[in-house]
């Protein structure tokens, strides 16, 4: 900000005071004639009527919300499955392995159903928005014509890729290749779209974008389309190429409508009668609408993986034989482990999102952190919490059927309290609702004189950060359990030192990139004077080490000390992460608020750079280990199978109460600052009100996928006929 | 299957109870749903249905021992902290200020300007963070406004309706006119306007004598009123100012140079461009040298490059601009 619009503004804070009483009243009078012409002019949008109709007499905002909720639901589950069901079916490819391919058939199986009732769904949604709330919906689609024709068409595309990857998978099985020149267009198209990538990447071809948009269409269009195409060669690798192109039209959709979403939060390029004088692109670019497709696309994932894994858990219980019960018992493993990857990186999709939502606005920012939705994101809080600790539940059965797994058990129990003294203090509420004689007990303050610390922002990331280390180290006793003891690394030749370096550096230089950042930010860009750089240089200092303690890390697994290199960087992720950077947030709290962003994206990518250097020496630590026993799969408590479900229905009703956070935000908003709700609905409704809402949407979609397993049912039974 | 699938359902009806029970037990602590209120009168009880509803003030405040917000100051008696109630404690900052400045100085000016400069007075130990709220998405207008200075005035403190609305004091009217104005243009908060000046405008544009002159001064931009400066901002060419229009100049060698024609002299005439670049250009070298009312040197895309809050935002902003009063 220059010198000059400093003291403007300036000016404006300290009101006009020094002027005289004479020039007072002539501003007075200059101040009331200009209102009386801005009246003249206030904007249309502001008072123009908005329509609202009713169907039977219902609450039209509630059934826009189960019929919204309901669609959703399906939806997620429609968009999450073909993100693994590909992924599968590529690993049952590469190595020959008939067993994945067909449970990523059988994954396949459960999305018919769903999709035609997404459809249906989001048909009567799309009725009853245009006919119970015209005005809104009339100037939604004035804005988005161009995109929702796009939709629309976008699912043409989407039909045909699901039912020709579904219906065509044993007609697509051949192994047998394409003439090479065939196999040449299809590598040369391949190379096309990596070209047509690359520049992309650049920002040398599309409009003005954000970063984010940017790396969403890089990495979930662009690249998925061109790896497809490079890897075509007979009708089998055209199949995977199908479920490619099923997860691209998926995501373009999810896309698009999370773009309205975003508009109605954060709206751009409307004028002051709410004419729509931007572009679609920015309409469709809005601030929010990248942040929030990130967040639901792991979502989704995760959601559908559990979804996807309650059909297993289901199978088990029902399963006659043990050719059956291990069948489900390895669906149910896949599906949680596809959960749990999701799941690791959504906290964080959300920080970002909650950090664009406070950006867009600050009244929307403490509405949701501290004013209607603060008791929602306790409850929040308690289901994600679960999530976790269910998940870990879930991989501590799994041991069981491990041979040798019984010496890692003696870990479980500190895993265990570490996660629930986690998730005790993330949902510790900073300040609770208490009587005034309750307020005198505790001298005087709303705040409890040591819990207050544990509801702040700072104690938060940390226990996150450390529910999450605690769920990969579950993970890493689970996938060791029946190794005998690691292998040598030098013996495994060249490929696997490579490996070692380049990902291990990778991820190092995910921390050493921002390390750079942190030790060059100027103060100044967060709008701290000069002498707080030391809070923002304590971080880089923090990240440098922690690269050094990586590289460290890679030159002991190169030496065969594997084990040591994986515990020192655990260690040190660990301490950084939970402790160092939880008290220290503490710190910057009190002396540099704004520093505290970035005190948790370091806290994000020590975690991750420590999730991948750690994963990739495990591989290669314990590739070809000697064995102490088969997998025994089915050799699973029912116990278990109960837990998978819990994970399902918590998700479940995670999602919707998520939903009913995002759109609550808006308080009494259709389009945020644009189109106010003069309704009769215009209130932000108890959190009574939202279990009711939410667990009746649970309940029918729960009774909705019973419906989709029957069918699915039907269909194996008539397969394996 | 069927049998699985009867032993599950059970079990979810479990689950969505207690989750049921949940959302009814945190209801039960917290309160019901929020409604916004309807129009209201000027008085304290007016005052409150805003501040409980429609004016989110208990997102951050609490009133005593209601509500559970503690982002900012409590307006109600609170432990040792606040052992004045709101009314109250306005009479006593209202006091040390008047001693302080030597001026009159009351406890209504002091609440109204609480909410017109949040960041004149930030209470020790609180930030100034408070949101402007005549703007969206509270959007308060002048007499919910006055409404809710009766509710905090009331608690505690010598409620003077008088002061209030029908006879406010000269400060008390400044920022009332302040948050008129504001609030007409579509709501905008006028002190991040200026930021969104800075960044899009100052370079072209005087204001207070600072700034570029590519564009006309700013100055007393107020005066040409709101539907002027809309206009302007989105469809510059429809508004352009006497001396500020846009000229084509083709020379001989068919050159095309567009932008304001800056200097008129005897053999050679300046254009400065949109980026700000002056050109001379001799006479006997031009071809043609026409005005272009179609186009104008400034953007016409900036409404792409702002949010629906950066335009209130700066709308408000320029809707404060006027000269200063000649000493």
């Amino acid at each position: 900000m220059k010198v000059g619009t400093r003291k403007m503004v300036r000016q404006l804070q300290s009101g006009l005071t020094g002027v005289s009483n004479g020039v007072v009243a002539k501003r007075c009078l200059a101040a009331l004639t200009v209102l009386g012409f801005a009246i003249a002019a206030t904007p249309a949008f502001a008072l123009e009527e908005n329509v609202y109709r009713q169907f039977l007499g219902i609450d039209s905002r509630r059934l826009i919300w189960f019929l919204a909720q309901m669609h959703l639901f399906f939806g997620a589950f429609v968009l999450g499955v073909p993100l693994f069901a590909v992924i599968i079916e590529v690993i049952g490819w590469n190595n020959k392995d008939p067993k994945f391919d067909k449970l990523a058939y059988e994954f396949t199986s459960l999305l018919s159903v769903a999709y035609a009732t997404t459809a249906a769904l989001g048909g009567l949604l799309a009725f009853a928005l245009f006919t119970l709330y015209p005005t809104f919906m009339g100037y939604m689609a004035g804005i988005f014509k161009d995109v929702m024709f796009m939709y629309a068409l976008l699912f043409f595309g989407e039909t045909f890729a699901l039912y020709l990857y579904y219906y065509g998978w044993n007609w697509l099985k051949s192994d047998k290749p394409f003439s090479p020149t065939m196999q040449r267009l299809f590598k040369s198209l391949g190379l096309v779209v990596a070209a047509f990538g690359l520049v992309f990447a650049f920002g040398l071809i599309g409009p003005d974008m954000r970063v984010d948009t940017r790396w969403f269409i890089l990495l979930l269009y662009i690249a998925p389309t061109a790896v497809g195409l490079l890897i075509i060669k007979d009708l089998k690798s055209s199949h995977i190429f199908i479920g490619i192109l099923l997860n691209v039209f998926g995501t373009a959709i999810m896309q698009l409508a999370n773009s309205w979403a975003g508009f109605m939060m954060s709206p751009t390029g409307v004028d002051s009668e709410g004419t729509f004088v931007g572009t679609v692109w920015q309409a469709f670019e809005n601030i929010l609408a990248t942040p929030i497709a990130i967040h639901r696309m792991l979502g989704n994932m995760a959601f559908g993986g559990l979804v996807a894994g309650s059909y297993a858990a289901v199978k088990f219980i029902s399963a006659k034989t043990p050719e059956e019960k291990a069948h489900y018992d390895w669906m149910g493993y896949i599906s949680n482990f596809v959960a749990i990857a999701a799941l690791i990186p959504l906290p964080f999709a959300g920080y970002y999102l909650g950090r664009e939502v406070y950006s867009t606005s600050a009244v929307m920012g403490n509405n949701m952190m501290g004013g209607d939705f603060s008791w929602t994101f306790i409850i929040q809080a308690m289901l994600v919490g679960s999530l976790f600790l269910i998940s870990n539940y879930y991989l501590w059965s799994g041991m069981t059927r491990i041979p040798g797994a019984q010496r890692y058990y003696k870990f479980i129990k500190y895993i265990l309290l570490a996660v629930i003294v986690s998730f005790a203090i993330w949902l510790t509420p900073h300040n609770l609702p208490l009587s005034s004689q309750e307020v005198g007990e505790m001298g005087g303050s709303q705040y409890h004189p040591m819990l207050k610390y544990l509801g702040l922002m700072p104690a938060k990331n940390a226990v996150v950060n450390l529910i999450i280390l605690a769920t990969f180290f579950s993970f890493l006793l689970y996938r060791r359990g029946n190794m005998h003891d690691a292998v040598s690394i030098r013996d495994q030749g060249k490929g696997a030192r490579i490996t070692i370096i380049v990902v291990g550096f990778a991820a190092i230089a995910l921390v050493a990139q921002y390390a750079v950042t942190m030790l060059n930010m100027d103060p100044a860009d967060l709008d701290l004077p000069a002498d707080r750089a030391e809070f923002i240089r304590m971080i880089g200092y923090l990240l440098v080490f922690q690269c050094v303690v990586g590289l460290i890390a890679i030159v002991l697994a190169l030496f065969d000390r594997g084990k040591l290199g994986q515990a020192l960087y655990l260690s040190v992720t660990a301490f950084n992460v939970t402790i160092f950077l939880g008290v220290w947030g503490f710190v910057v709290m009190e002396k540099a608020s704004p520093v505290l962003r970035n005190v948790a994206v370091s806290q994000f990518l020590q975690l991750i750079s420590c999730l991948i250097l750690v994963s990739v020496i495990d591989v290669f630590l314990f590739k070809r280990a000697k064995s102490l026993g088969e997998l025994q799969w089915g050799k699973m408590t029912v116990r278990s199978q109960y837990a998978l479900l819990l994970l399902t229905f918590i998700i479940t009703m995670n999602m919707g109460l998520m939903g009913f956070i995002r759109s609550g935000l808006r308080g009494d908003w259709h389009i945020f600052g644009v189109m106010r709700d003069t309704s009769e609905w215009a209130y932000t409704p108890s959190n009574f009100v939202m279990t009711q809402q939410v667990g009746g949407a649970v309940l029918l979609f729960m009774i909705g996928c019973a419906f989709m397993f029957w069918l699915g049912g039907i269909s194996s039974n008539k397969t394996e006929d | 299957m069927n049998v699985t699938v009867a032993r599950v359902f059970p079990f979810l009806l479990v689950v969505l109870g207690t989750f049921l029970w949940i959302g009814y037990a945190i209801t039960d602590l917290t309160g019901g749903g929020r409604k916004s209120s309807a129009a209201v009168d000027i008085s304290p009880e007016g005052g409150e249905a805003i501040y409980w509803g429609k004016g989110r003030c208990f997102t951050c405040h609490s009133v005593g021992g209601e509500g559970s917000a503690v982002r900012g100051p409590n307006h109600g008696q609170f432990g040792e902290k606040f052992p004045l109630s709101m009314g109250a404690r306005a009479e006593e900052r209202a006091k040390e200020r008047s001693e302080k400045e030597g001026a009159a100085f009351t406890a209504v000016d002091y609440v109204v300007e609480s909410m017109a400069s949040p960041g004149a007075y930030v209470v020790n130990g609180y930030k100034n963070e408070m949101a402007v709220v005549y703007a969206p998405p509270i959007s308060l207008n002048l007499t919910e406004i006055k409404a809710v200075v009766a509710y905090l005035m009331s608690l505690g403190g010598d409620l003077d309706m008088e002061a209030i609305d029908s006879g406010p004091s000269e400060i008390t009217q400044k920022f009332y006119a302040k948050i008129s104005a504001a609030a007409a243009a579509g709501g905008g908060d006028p002190g991040l306007g200026a930021v969104v000046y800075e960044d899009n405008c100052s370079e072209c544009h005087t204001l207070n004598s600072e700034g570029g002159e590519v564009g006309p001064d700013l100055t007393d931009i107020s005066a040409k009123g709101l539907k002027f400066i809309s206009t302007a901002i989105l469809e510059p060419a429809k508004s352009m100012t006497k001396g500020f229009e846009t000229y084509v100049v083709v020379d001989k060698e068919g050159r095309q140079t567009v932008g304001l024609k800056s200097r008129d002299e005897a053999g050679e005439v300046d254009i400065t461009k949109a980026n700000g670049d002056v050109v001379t250009i001799a006479k006997a070298d031009i071809k043609e040298i026409k005005i272009d009312d179609t186009k104008s040197v400034m953007p016409d895309d900036l409404s792409e490059a702002m949010t629906v809050k950066d335009y209130q935002d700066i709308l408000s902003f320029l809707m404060l601009q006027k000269s200063k009063p000649k000493q």
